[in-house]
């Protein structure tokens, strides 16, 4: 049977990047919206 | 509660589930035996991606509703849901090259399924520049609505690439005729993770088209303002 393979720095690579594209996104909308 | 906080509100419940899905995907679910962990970027990558779609399609019929009725509501929706698609899309190219380099070997390859989606990311950033670049907001409505019809058109060959063309990107194995090819415990964690980007979808475009109103209101008024 194969070795799981050693990858999981590109997996948390891929879930910090969505997490800072989706907040840095909902923070412009507040921002945009909070505008007077 | 005026729409604003109807959208802020969605947004926060859809970020606590992503932060719920990233707990489940990450700590809950199993590991693929041949891909490794890289595999769990699947859960963000395959929602941002139907999204990333359906957001287009959206564009495009709201662009064809609005060359008949010439409603300003649907060229509202069309624009927030334009920018929320190119967010989402934005999302697909980075986590998919991201997935590729440990599984293929490349960040990158020139198939059809990934041309055709980076396509898709130059037709929606288009489709925003064309609306910040016109000024009459009746052509520009016109302009972007065709546009829109364009996207709306790319969507199936961009779904049916990977039957239409040898490509190296993966077959369906959720979205295809017969039964899902995952077990049940990563199926959940997908489905956990498509109502997150769906709540996301709904908050996001919600408060942009809350934002759209806002704008147009307040042109209005300098507007009467100038002609006082």
């Amino acid at each position: 049977m194969p070795d799981v393979p050693q990858n999981a720095g590109y997996m948390m690579a891929a879930y910090i990047v969505t997490a800072v594209i989706l907040i840095g996104y909902a923070v412009s909308l507040y921002r945009r919206t909070s505008k007077p | 509660m005026s729409l604003v906080q109807k959208g802020r509100w969605i947004t926060l419940v859809a970020l606590v589930c992503l932060a719920a899905v990233y707990v489940r995907a990450l700590a809950f679910t199993p590991v693929e035996r041949l891909q490794g962990p890289a595999q769990k970027i699947f859960y963000l990558h395959v929602p941002a991606a139907l999204w990333t779609e359906a957001a287009m399609v959206l564009v495009g019929l709201a662009g064809i509703f609005y060359l008949f009725l010439k409603d300003p509501r649907l060229d509202r929706f069309a624009e927030a849901s334009a920018e929320v698609g190119t967010v989402f899309a934005t999302i697909v190219l980075t986590t998919g090259p991201i997935w590729g380099k440990p599984i293929w070997g490349t960040w990158w390859t020139w198939d059809a399924r990934l041309t055709s989606t980076l396509f898709l990311f130059f037709l929606y950033v288009g489709y925003l520049l064309v609306r910040g670049a016109v000024r009459d907001p009746g052509l520009r409505a016109r302009y972007a609505a065709v546009l829109g019809i364009c996207g709306l058109c790319l969507v199936p060959f961009i779904h049916l690439s990977v039957f239409l063309f040898r490509t190296l990107h993966p077959q369906p194995i959720i979205l295809k005729p017969s039964a899902p090819s995952l077990p049940n415990s990563m199926l959940a964690t997908w489905l956990f993770s498509l109502v997150a980007f769906t709540l996301l979808y709904v908050g996001f475009v919600t408060q942009r088209y809350a934002l759209s109103l806002a704008r147009a209101a307040q042109q209005d008024r300098s507007s009467d303002a100038g002609h006082a």
